[in-house]
Order: C-alpha cells, then structure tokens, then sequence
C-alpha cells in the first residue's frame, strides 16, 4: 500500500516494548506515533502492515488470516479489544478543522488511534502477548468430545438433530482470540479465573448431545475459579468478534453449577451422570 | 480429576450457588415488584390518585400476603443489594473474603429477620 495522492492520513499511536534493548529508555514501554495512509477499505492490520513495511520494521505484531478467523491479531484500540483485521481506520475519525478540510492537503489528519497489546496479558514484545496464559484454560475445561470409547460404538455414526446442534452451536464460534479475557476484570483481578472463552467451550462440549464428560468438567467449573468467579460485568460478550455470548454461556454454567453441586450433595458423591 | 475418581459428599462445595440463587431471586423481584411498590406507597397513594386507608393496609400485612410482601419487597432484594455491594467491594479490592461476606450478608440478613419478626409481632 503506498501513501497515494488523495488518501486521507491517519495518525496511529502504538506501544512499543523491546526488551531486548540495551538502552535503558527503551528496554521500558513508550508511544512511538506514526502517520498513515488509508482510505475505506484501510483496516487497523492494514495499517500496522504498512508501518512494518515503509516506515519501522522493527514492528512486531501477530496476525495471519486478516478476515477475523485466526483470531490472532487481537490488540486494544483506543482501550477496547478488538481485532485488528475487523477494525477500520475509518471508524476512527477524528473532526478537521474547516481550515484543514479546505486545504484537503496529503497532510490532514482525519483519523487516529492508540493500538496497545492486549490487556491482562503478559507482553512478549510490542504488540505480542503470551497467549499460552490463556490457552492453558482452555485446555483445563477438556474441550474435546468425551463419548464412549468401545469398538463397537465408535463404528457407528453419530447422528445429531438440526435441534441438538442449535444448543450449542453459537458457543463452538469461538475463534480463541483472547479478546474477551482482555475484557474481564475478573481475570485481571485472578488469572487463575477459568474465563469466558473456557467456560463457554466446556458449555459448548457440554451441550454435545454427542458428549459423555460433563462430570468430569463439572468439578472444574464449581470451584471458585470456575463460574463462580464471574461477577456478572458482561463486558466479555460486547467485545466478542464472534458473537459467542461468554456470559450468556457462564451464566448457563452457574445454574449448571448449582444444580451439580446439590446433586452432589444428596447423592454423597462427586461422580453422577446429570 | 478422573471421572473413576470420586469425591465425598462435601469435596469441593461452597456457598456461592446460595448467594447467587438469593441474588436471582431477589433480582426478579427488585425489577417486579419495587417499581409497583414504589409507584402505589410512593407516589399515588402521597398525591391522591388511588385511596388506601391504614387499616386496609394493615389488614392485608397481617395476612398470608404480608409475608409474601416482606419475602419479595424486603428479604430477597436485601441480598440481591448485598450480593452486588459483596463483589462490588472486590471488584474495587476493599475488603474481600470473608469479611466482606460477614458484614454484607450479615445486613441482609438481620434486616431480614427484622421484618420477618415484624410480621409475626403485627400479625
Ligand atoms: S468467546 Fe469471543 S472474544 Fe472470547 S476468545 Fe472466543 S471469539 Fe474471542
Ligand atoms: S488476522 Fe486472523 S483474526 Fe485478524
């Protein structure tokens, strides 16, 4: 993308972190600003490729599919998680004065926006954040058909209604970006929080008709740091690319939960089909 | 933990499901039945628009439905408001644990047990 004539200019704020560097003024965070190019169709990674490529390619940032499917460009903008590839420069236009418009140089700024790592989260380098912080979670819920394992029931198909599908279908959607753990206070406050994203696949398995594990997930989502860690913000469920609707998925997950542990408690033990 | 491997009756329970379901219970009322109080006790009955006597008032407290008024007005939205000032507290880590648990709790329930005595006294 070259800055072309009648492109409107955008000013992009991103935090930087190199902690590789020896001087001591950049071993820590700091703003560096850049000016871009866009026009309608320019996203937020568009313009974070151009700043990589033409003006500082020490740039370092993770993306991949840029349609809001890999889920790996989350950043915050102007504080929100979002993502990257999904975002606009348009969207964030700021008001020229009439002096300014008149003159309609290259020069104008009619856009800007800060761009920072994903919060929450502990920063790598620049715009990268250690995911494995948030993928452990995942894996803690068992996020994968727990069914019988016998021959004979393996050799058949799994039939599922249009309808068992419906239950759980929206929260399969996950594209494990991370963005609503940048948007829970609740995992700021206790990484050790499950959070939506997990809870809302191990509602997802759950839900299976196809799926036999629900005790065994059920333990994890009792505890403190299961469901019950959630204090009902919701903020997780605006930010969703994907319209998951985590929240709705732990709000499922506590009457889940509650159910689970009376059973437990009349029945005497923690092993009970529900 | 191993589907194989059980746990006692016991393991691994708290009381977070019984604060939450007083939480929803109250919820559902403070959202019912608090505008409809605050609309008749608050402001129709004040300026005359609809006419209730004390006596009248205090025939109906006294009966099956002045429970029900104090359970759906008073108790439940009390630990609704508790719940919420609870996780409040923690969100702005003042207090915390069980402290916190103690004091909001606690309010709900002697203003709780106040009423609910107030009833069976009035009776
Ligand atoms: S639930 Fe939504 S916001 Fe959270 S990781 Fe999945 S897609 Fe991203
Ligand atoms: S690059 Fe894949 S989600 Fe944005």
């Amino acid at each position: 993308m070259a800055a072309n004539k009648g492109m409107q200019q955008a000013l992009v704020r991103v935090k930087r972190y190199l902690p590789e560097e020896q001087q001591k003024t950049q071993s820590e965070p700091f703003w560096q600003e850049f000016t871009v190019p866009f026009d309608e169709s320019t996203s937020v990674l568009d313009a974070l490729n151009f700043i990589k490529e033409e003006l500082d390619p020490s740039l370092s940032f993770r993306w991949s599919c840029r349609m809001a499917i890999c889920g790996s460009c989350g950043f915050m903008l102007n504080g929100i998680p979002k993502l990257g590839c999904k975002e606009f420069l348009r969207n964030y236009s700021v008001r020229t004065s009439p002096a300014q418009k008149n003159t309609a140089t290259n020069t104008s700024i009619t856009a800007s926006l800060t761009v920072e790592p994903l919060a929450h989260f502990t920063v790598e380098r620049d715009l990268i954040v250690n995911m494995d912080e948030f993928l452990i979670h995942l894996e803690a819920v068992k996020p994968y058909l727990i069914a019988e394992t016998s021959t004979q029931k393996q050799l058949q198909p799994s039939l599922q209604t249009p309808a068992q599908l419906a239950k759980y279908k929206q929260f399969a959607n996950c594209i494990n970006c991370g963005l609503c753990y940048s948007a829970c206070p609740q995992f700021c406050l206790n990484p050790e929080f499950l959070g939506p994203a997990a809870i809302a696949l191990a509602q997802r398995y759950n839900l299976d008709s196809r799926d036999t594990g629900k005790a065994v997930r059920m333990p994890m989502l009792n505890s403190h740091n299961g469901v019950w860690s959630c204090t009902f913000v919701g903020f997780c469920s605006d930010v969703c690319p994907k319209q998951v609707d985590p929240a709705a998925a732990v709000n499922q997950g506590k009457v889940e939960s509650a159910k689970s542990m009376l059973i437990q408690m009349f029945k005497g033990s923690t092993a009970h089909e529900l | 933990m191993n589907a194989n491997k059980t746990g006692s009756r016991w393991q691994g329970l708290h009381l977070e499901p019984l604060w939450w379901g007083l939480f929803s219970a109250g919820g559902v009322c403070f959202a019912v039945f608090i505008p409809a109080v605050v609309l008749i006790f608050g402001i129709m009955a004040p300026l005359g628009i609809i006419d209730i006597s004390y006596q009248q008032v205090r025939g109906y407290y006294a009966s099956i439905w002045g429970l029900m008024f104090t359970g759906a007005v008073i108790c439940l939205p009390a630990f609704h408001a508790a719940h919420r000032i609870r996780h409040g507290l923690h969100d702005v880590k003042l207090g915390g644990g069980l402290v916190s648990i103690i004091i909001c709790y606690g309010l709900a329930a002697t203003l709780s047990a106040t009423t609910l005595a107030a009833w069976y006294l009035l009776r």
